[in-house]
Formats: structure tokens, C-alpha cells, sequence
């Protein structure tokens, strides 16, 4: 298993909002996600996912709450606000112009 | 909202930490379950699970930080570890909490007490819903100088200005209340229809008038205020359609208005307005009818500003008085005046706005002062803990740490002295109502309402900031290695924060002396008022009004006369009179008009000159004890003649008397006996021959001049109108009289009250009591300022004394005699008295301009005062510096030497 990718600074917080915007969803339960839609490529690791969590539900782009999960055990989902959900479109247009540029750089 | 839910989740950061955390442990433990449940599934033993599972999760403590550091709590934090550390630092000086708690207290309790009355005053719109549109109507007539306007401009007004949606006339009035056991004199007001539209208020009962309820065909109808209808009547429910009899005329009652309409204030019932009648006083006039002096107010159209509708009215006046240029002009009527439109809330409240900025001014020194004596009490405490702040310093604790660390701290400090204030100022707001002294009786009640508080709560943090920063900052800016290597001395500070110290005591001083020298100002002003010469006897006189019942227009001279002979029959009564202007009474200015001198050049009838002039009867003069400088008194005999011009209340000749002031202006150096003067227009030709000169009565207030004041006779045979006024003259205390007088009116009229009934003496304290408000509210803040400052001077004389302790010690030691050491401290007090001086000195020159308004017979720079407060100050000084100064004289220079 080759060693994942670092996460581009910054970019966590899009993929934490993009995977939300689907269902509330608790910690393990996003970055199960975020590794299962980038096919093992991006691995979140705990250590970062919980700060941004938290840092993301200081500014209200996302909100907690405590509920049963699958296994009926006592656990934090987090959802989008609607500050959020405009605060993810402005990122998700951002990163596709960074992204844009950057592979027209790369393949020119 | 966003912002809304930022702040919730930060509060619930900081304050709930404990839960915070907790389910923080819970969320990081439900993850790594998961990842044990994930590793078991893969086929990994629970051992192995479980230790590849923490090795996943990664260093804990670490990211918990990180996630701690998320929440971003470290504003609120800091600043709760401040108070706290604030909070225990004070616990430990009660002493410091208990002067600034007190001193501030009192500061604030004044300023916002002051604020109160200017918010209540000057700030809050007046209590009807379209106040910020309507406009005060005014022009000087020349009939007698009063901001009113006339019934033809009424008219006019209402049909060619193009700036206001409406226009409305009223006149404040009087009526009596009959058909009741005793009758009584009502405050009424005759209005238009429009008037209650244009306020914009409702009835709370009944109906506001209607369109046609206007002119001489106005019904019978009355509206009443709500106090007169709860205080009088009972707040009788089924009111509307009852009658109410005024001057015993029956009136129904169409309606009642709310608590708070009060217009013109003190109104207790409206009424219509009957002489405002289109067919006569609506361009073009018929000649020789009567035009009325009318009150006006307009409402503004939506979006016209105040300063818009003043340049329209310039237009307006100028297309206005075009239409009756001639009647205007005999009235005496100025071309060049305009008809102002002036906010209705200036208008009412404005005049007390010289006196209320003076107040706020005042009242801000003062706290200024407390301010300064608060910072110099925090440096003294800060440079005992410079020990203390080094150590936070040299173990890493920032400068800007230590400088909010500090400003907290005197914010905490200010806190409860703001709440003490802001208790002391509801108190004071309530005492001022309920007192009600006479200045404000005009005024709409005080209350405190959110901009007060705002003010308070405002004041209180940046008066702590005022009084913490200099401390703060010399705090924040002690260097560690000095105040760590001088381990013996860092009780008194260095030498920055004595110069710190002697700077603030000197602005302590000039500000004080500033306060002193505005409350020397208002003294002076008062004492001067109070010892104006009245130019009469004020004692054993009783003054009371008359107000005929019947129809406006009778001729009331017969009933006059008898009234008069009635009370000049009792015992009691040595002498009384009739007279138009009771003097003193500032209800009713002298009337005034033009005149000419017989055999002098005519020049034109806007330069010739205006005189007061009104009706007494002959006994006025030895009623009063006025005295006869010159000629005689009129007699019933002086006066003959047809009267003129179609006017019935002009002679072809009459005599008059002239006072002094009037000789002085019009025959300066000239005899004025027998020489004859026109009054009014040439067409009228009534001429007035002067047969006497008397001395000069202070006749509407005592700061004004004497007017120059022309008598006319009521026993001239003339009609007499309206109301008049009565001065008695008793051989007993006047105020028993009352009941007599009273009676021998009822003779005459047996519904005939008596009303305005004030002795001479109360009169007179009348006038002098806006005067005698402003003195004791300076007075109190000089007292209030000085007190502060001369404990300022003890408080930094000590300190500076006991920082040369060793010093004069050693002087001391080496021969110094106690009177040198003395020598030595005392230059540095009159060193610092002296900035003081020379700083106050130029402050009040600068600042006392601001009472000139406030001010009669005496310079807003008068050099006595000036000098008699410095002296003063100095005195105070001296006092303060005394204990201190004393003990550098007795220091003994063992102790002195070992202490340290």
C-alpha cells in the first residue's frame, strides 16, 4: 500500500463539507467515505479530521448533534448548516479554478 | 445568524468546558471502537486490534489541543482569567474598591442624572406620532414682541405655501368653570380642526374636531385632557355628550385625549377656535375690523426638511404680506421680518439648552477630575506590584498581556461604582419629579430609558479606560531588570511615575479650577440678580388675575371699577390698583408700539422708536410705592375728548406718564413735561401728553433692563377687555388677605374666581429660581470637584514626600533644619500650584464663553472671580499639602535611615 496522499492545505474542509452535504454523518462514518470515494487514495487521518470538525463547526458552516448509529451506540453526526452549504459551493468553485490551472500547468 | 450561532458556540466553549471535553472523549473513544469492531472483522486478534487501533488514532493528547485550539476560546479566556485575577486583586484592597466604588458613584450618578434630564429634554421627540414634521410658526408682531403670528397670515399660510401638508391655529387661553360650587380658572385652548390631525394624536374617548367645527358658527363642543378628565371628573366613562359649563357657556363634551397630549402644555380643555372667521380676517380685509394674534404650527410635508422649509418660508412671507401691506403697517409691523418656521421641540425646549450644555459640560470636569484622582490611585498601586508584573514579564507573560490584564482590572474596578451610580441617578430623576423645581415645571417629566442607559454603560467603560490606561501603560512598559534588581525601593515607583503623578494633580487642579470659576460665574450672576433694585416695595403685597366671564370684545371697565372700590373697602387693604403687567409676572410682556414726538422732524415709521406701554390705575403708583420723580399723577380729570380714528380704545388727547429709562431715551437732557407724543400710525392721531415721570420698575424679569415704559390712565373712560391684573397693598401678612379679597370679588360676580394669586415676595423668588437651579447644580459640582482634587493633592504630596524619606533623611542627618526640609517640599507644592493656575486660568478663559448666556451683570472672564477662586484653590491646596508637607519636616532621619 503505497503511503496516501498529503491532503493540499485547505482541501480537508471542502471534502468534510461535499461528503456532509449528502447526510449527517459522524466522524468515522466521513472519513470511511472520503476513503472509499477516492478509492484508498485519501485517507483522513484522525488527527486532522477532528480539529477541522471542531474548527468547522466554530465558524457554523456545521453543526453537531448526538444520535444513535447503526450499531445503536451513542454518537456525534454532524450536519451542514446553510452557511455551510453556500460556504461549500464558494470552495468547491474555488478549488475547481485551482485545479483548472494547476493540470493546465502540469500538462503544458 | 451565523454570527449569532459563532458567539453561542464560543460562550459554550468557554464556559462549559467540562462538557465540551467530555464529549470530545466520547466522539474520540466511539472512533476507536469502530476501529477495533473494523480490525476484528478483518480477522485480527482483540489484542492486535485493539494495539493497531491506537496506533491509527495517533498521539491524543496532541489533536485534542489542536481541536481545543479549534474552538478558538482564547479572548473569552483570557479575559475571564483576568477578572478572576482582577476580582481577587481587589478583594485583597478593599480600601482602593471602596474610594473608587464611592467616588465613581457619585461622578456617574451626577452625569447620568444630568443626561437624563437633556435626554428628556433636548433628545427624546416630543410624544406625538408625526413630532419630527411639525414646525413652530413664528413672527415678532409688533404688537407686543411675542414669537406668535396673525390670523390673516393663518389663512394665507394655508392656501399659498406649497411645503406643508397642513397649517393650524390656536390661541392659549383662560375660562372659568361654572355652574360647579366653586368656580375655578381652566387652562383652555381655542384650536382649528386641523390642530389634533396635525399632532397626529387619537382620542381616547369620543372625537378630535371636525372640518367644519371652526369660525364664529363653531359648535358649542369642548374636548379634555386626560388628567383633567381623571383628576376632575372622576375618569367618568360616559363623559362624551355630557356638558360642561365654561364661563357659563354649556359645552358638550365630544371628546377626551390620551395621557401625554399635552399641547400647548397645561391645556386641560380644547376648544374650537371662533374668532379665526374666514370673513374677516381672510384676504382682502374689510376695513376697521380687528385682525388676532394667532400661535401656529405645520406640519411638514413628507421629506422637507427643517432648513428647506425656512427658505421657502422667506418666499412665503414676502408673497404673504403683499397682500395687506397697509393693515400690517399700522399695526406697527416691521417689512423686513419674516415668518420663521422653527421644529416645535427647539421651539418649547430649546431655551434651556444653554444652561443644560453648560450643565453637561460641568458635570463632565467633574468626572473627569475623579477620573484623574482614580489614576493616580492605581499608579500608586501599580508601582507596589512592579515586582510582581516584572516576574510575569521575565517569565514570558507579554506587555500586551500585562496592558488588558491592567485595563480589565479597571473595568472591574469601575463596575459596581457604575452600578452604585446608576441606583444614586434613579433616585436623583425621581427626587427631580417629584420636587419638580420651577425651571423644569414647563418640561415633560425626566425618565431614564434606553439611551440613558446606553450613556451609563457607555461612561462607565470608557471613564475605566480613561482612569486605567496611564496606569496600564507605565505597567506594561517597566523595565524587568530595574525593577528586579532594586529589591528595596520598588515601593515608590521610579521617576516616571512621579512626574506621571505631578501632571495628573496639576490637570486635577486646572480642571477644578475651571469648575470653580463657571460656579463663581453663576454665584456673582445670582447675587447681582438678587440684589436688582425692583423700584418698588416687594413686601405686604398681594398680586392676583381677573379674568371676566362673558363674551370676548365686552366692556368689563364698570365691572373693574367696582371690584376695585370692593377691596379697597376691606380693613385690610390699605391701597390697591388695577394694572395690565403685574410686574415680575412673565406671563404677560408689556405691550408695545410706535411713537413720534410732537414739533420733532417725522421720520419714517420703521425708525422711529418702540415703547412698552401699558394701563394702570391711578392708585398703581402709591399701591407699589413707585415714586414720582417729576410732574403728577393723572386724575379722572385729565382726560376728554372723542375718540379716534374709529378705534375705541384711543383718545384724541390723553395723559400719560413716562418712566425714567423713557426720559433718559427719547428727551435725553431735554424737560419732558407737557410735551406731546403720537402713538401709532399718523391716520390714528392719537396723541398722548406727558404730565409726569416716574422711577423705573423692573417689570417682566429681573436680569432685563427696565423697558422704557409709557402709562396710560384706566380711568380714562376707555373700554377695558380680558383679563387684568390686581396689586394690594395689606397692612397684614398678604397671604391672609386671600380669603377676603376673594369674597368682595364674589360680591361683584358671584361665579368670579380669582386666579395666578402670588404675593410679590413669591413672585420675585419665582424669578430668580431658574437662576438659583444653576447655581445650586455648579455649586454642587465645584463641591464635588474640589473635594476630589484636594484629596488628589494629599494623596500625590504623601507619595511624593515618603518617596524622599531617605532622602530628607539624609539631609536631615547632615544638618538640614526642619524649616529648610519644609522649604524644599513647599517649593514643590506651590511649584505645582502654580501650573495649576496659570492651566485653569487659561481653561476657564476658554470655556466660560459657554455660560455667557447664563450670566446677567457680570463678564464670563470677570477678573474678581477669577482671582477670588484661585485664591481659594490655593487655599485648598495648601491645606491638603499641609499634613504631608508637615511630616517631611519631622522626619527623623534614624528611622528614615533604616527603614530601607
Amino acid at each position: 500500500m503505497s503511503k496516501p496522499t498529503d491532503l493540499v492545505q485547505g482541501t480537508l474542509d471542502l471534502l468534510i463539507l461535499k461528503t456532509l452535504a449528502l447526510e449527517p454523518m459522524h466522524g468515522w462514518a466521513i472519513a470511511q467515505r472520503i476513503k472509499q470515494v477516492s478509492h484508498d487514495v485519501l485517507q483522513v487521518q484522525q488527527g486532522s479530521l477532528y480539529p477541522a470538525l471542531h474548527r468547522l463547526e466554530q465558524q457554523a458552516w456545521i453543526k453537531a448533534e448526538w444520535g444513535e448509529s447503526e450499531n445503536n451506540r451513542k454518537a456525534k453526526y454532524y450536519s451542514l448548516t446553510r452557511a455551510g452549504r453556500r460556504q461549500l459551493e464558494n470552495e468547491a468553485e474555488s478549488w475547481e479554478r485551482l485545479s483548472a490551472a494547476i493540470s493546465a500547468i502540469v500538462r503544458a | 445568524m451565523r454570527i449569532v450561532d459563532i458567539v453561542r458556540l464560543r460562550f459554550r466553549s468557554a464556559f462549559r468546558r467540562g462538557a465540551v471535553e467530555c464529549d470530545l472523549d466520547e466522539e474520540l473513544r466511539f472512533h476507536f471502537d469502530r476501529q477495533v469492531e473494523q480490525n476484528l472483522a478483518a480477522g485480527m486478534a482483540p489484542e492486535d486490534a485493539r494495539r493497531e487501533a491506537r496506533q491509527l488514532l495517533g498521539p491524543v493528547s496532541q489533536f485534542k489541543d489542536e481541536c481545543r485550539d479549534a474552538r478558538k476560546t482564547g479572548l473569552i479566556e483570557v479575559l475571564c482569567q483576568n477578572s478572576r485575577y482582577a476580582i481577587r486583586n481587589l478583594r485583597r484592597d478593599p480600601f482602593l474598591g471602596f474610594i473608587a466604588t464611592g467616588t465613581l458613584a457619585v461622578c456617574i450618578a451626577a452625569n447620568t442624572t444630568v443626561f437624563s434630564v437633556v435626554d428628556s429634554i433636548l433628545i427624546r421627540p416630543l410624544p406625538y406620532p408625526n413630532s419630527d414634521r411639525i414646525d413652530w410658526i413664528s413672527e415678532r408682531t409688533g404688537l407686543n414682541q411675542q414669537d406668535v403670528g396673525v390670523s390673516p397670515d393663518y389663512f394665507a399660510l394655508r392656501e399659498r405655501n406649497r411645503i406643508f401638508e397642513d397649517v393650524a391655529a390656536f390661541n392659549s387661553a383662560t375660562a372659568n368653570w361654572t355652574g360647579v360650587e366653586r368656580p375655578e380658572q381652566l387652562d383652555v385652548a381655542a384650536v382649528t380642526p386641523q390642530f389634533f390631525h396635525l399632532l397626529g394624536t387619537h382620542p381616547l374617548l369620543g372625537r378630535r374636531l371636525t372640518a367644519d367645527e371652526e369660525g364664529p358658527g363653531a359648535p358649542s363642543v369642548a374636548i379634555l385632557s386626560y388628567a383633567f378628565w381623571r383628576n376632575r371628573l372622576g375618569s367618568d366613562p360616559k363623559i362624551i355628550g355630557k356638558t360642561i359649563a365654561l364661563d357659563r357657556l354649556p359645552r358638550t363634551i365630544v371628546g377626551v385625549m390620551p395621557q401625554g397630549f399635552d399641547y400647548p402644555r397645561g391645556t386641560q380643555v380644547w376648544l374650537p377656535a371662533t374668532i379665526l372667521d374666514k370673513a374677516t380676517q381672510r384676504f382682502p380685509l374689510p376695513p376697521n375690523k380687528p385682525i388676532f394674534v394667532v400661535s401656529m404650527v405645520a406640519l411638514r410635508k413628507r421629506g422637507v426638511t427643517p432648513s428647506a422649509a425656512e427658505a421657502e418660508m422667506k418666499r412665503l412671507t414676502f408673497e404673504v404680506r403683499a397682500l395687506y401691506p397697509a393693515e400690517l403697517r399700522n399695526r406697527g409691523f416691521r417689512q423686513d421680518e419674516i415668518i420663521g418656521a422653527t421644529p416645535l421641540q427647539e421651539h418649547l425646549n430649546g431655551q434651556l439648552r444653554p444652561a443644560l450644555v453648560a450643565l453637561t459640560g460641568a458635570v463632565g470636569l467633574v468626572l473627569l477630575i475623579a477620573c484623574v484622582n482614580l489614576a493616580n490611585l492605581l499608579l500608586a498601586r501599580a508601582a507596589s506590584r512592579h515586582r510582581e508584573l516584572a516576574i510575569r514579564l521575565a517569565l514570558g507573560s507579554g506587555r500586551r498581556r500585562i496592558l488588558g490584564q491592567m485595563l480589565t482590572e479597571s473595568v472591574v474596578l469601575g463596575i459596581p461604582g457604575g452600578l452604585a451610580g446608576m441606583g444614586l441617578a434613579l433616585l436623583a430623576v425621581d427626587a427631580l419629579n417629584a420636587l419638580k423645581p420651577a425651571v423644569l415645571v414647563h418640561y415633560p417629566a425626566i425618565a431614564m430609558d434606553w439611551r440613558v442607559l446606553l450613556f451609563t454603560v457607555g461612561l462607565l467603560l470608557v471613564t475605566s479606560v480613561l482612569f486605567g490606561i496611564v496606569p496600564a501603560l507605565s505597567a506594561a512598559s517597566i523595565q524587568i531588570h530595574d525593577v528586579l534588581k532594586s529589591s528595596g525601593r520598588t515601593q515608590s515607583g521610579g521617576r516616571g511615575a512621579a512626574g506621571l503623578r505631578k501632571v495628573l494633580v496639576v490637570a486635577e487642579l486646572g480642571v477644578s479650577l475651571v469648575l470653580l470659576i463657571g460656579a463663581g460665574l453663576v454665584a456673582r450672576s445670582f447675587l447681582h440678580l438678587s440684589q436688582t433694585e425692583l423700584g418698588f416695595a416687594s413686601d405686604h403685597l398681594l398680586t392676583f388675575r381677573i379674568n371676566p366671564m362673558g363674551p370676548l370684545g365686552s366692556n368689563y371697565s364698570g365691572f373693574y371699577q367696582q371690584v376695585l372700590e370692593h377691596i379697597q373697602d376691606l380693613p385690610m387693604v390699605r391701597s390697591a390698583a388695577v394694572t395690565r403687567d403685574i410686574p415680575l409676572s412673565d406671563r404677560d410682556l408689556p405691550t408695545d408700539g410706535v411713537i413720534r414726538v410732537v414739533g420733532r422732524p417725522v421720520a419714517p415709521f420703521s425708525e422711529r422708536p418702540r415703547i412698552n406701554n401699558t394701563s394702570v390705575s391711578p392708585e398703581f403708583f402709591q399701591t407699589l410705592g413707585i415714586r414720582v420723580k417729576n410732574g403728577r399723577i393723572f386724575n379722572a380729570h385729565d382726560f376728554a375728548g372723542a375718540q379716534v380714528g374709529g378705534r375705541p380704545d384711543f383718545l384724541q388727547s390723553e395723559a400719560v406718564l413716562v418712566n425714567e429709562t423713557f426720559v433718559h431715551r427719547v428727551f435725553p437732557g431735554e424737560d419732558p413735561l407737557g410735551r406731546q407724543l403720537v402713538f401709532g400710525p399718523d391716520e390714528l392721531r392719537a396723541t398722548w401728553t406727558i404730565i409726569g415721570v416716574v422711577g423705573d420698575v423692573r417689570s417682566t424679569t429681573l436680569g432685563a433692563d427696565a423697558p422704557s415704559m409709557i402709562y396710560r390712565c384706566t380711568c380714562a373712560g376707555l373700554p377695558m377687555y380680558g383679563t387684568e391684573g390686581f396689586v394690594v397693598r395689606t397692612s397684614v401678612e398678604p397671604e391672609t388677605a386671600i380669603r377676603a379679597i376673594e369674597q368682595q370679588v364674589r360680591m361683584v360676580d358671584r361665579d368670579q374666581p380669582i386666579y395666578d394669586v402670588q404675593t410679590m415676595t413669591q413672585r420675585r423668588d419665582a424669578a430668580l429660581e431658574p437662576e438659583r437651579f444653576e447655581l445650586g447644580l455648579f455649586g454642587t459640582f465645584a463641591l464635588i470637584a474640589i473635594i476630589l482634587a484636594a484629596a488628589g493633592v494629599y494623596g500625590t504630596m504623601s507619595y511624593l514626600v515618603s518617596r524622599r524619606n531617605r532622602e530628607i533623611g539624609i539631609r536631615v542627618a547632615l544638618g538640614a533644619t526642619p524649616a529648610r526640609v519644609f522649604g524644599l517640599v513647599f517649593r514643590e507644592t506651590t511649584l505645582l500650584l502654580a501650573l495649576a493656575v496659570v492651566a485653569g486660568l487659561g481653561g476657564a478663559w476658554a470655556l466660560t464663553r459657554f455660560i455667557r448666556s447664563l450670566l446677567f451683570g457680570v463678564s464670563d472672564v470677570d477678573a474678581a472671580t477669577f482671582v477670588t477662586t484661585s485664591v481659594f484653590l490655593a487655599l485648598i491646596v495648601l491645606a491638603a499639602s499641609a499634613g504631608p508637607v508637615g511630616a517631611a519636616a519631622r522626619v527623623d532621619p534614624l528611622t528614615a535611615l533604616r527603614e530601607e
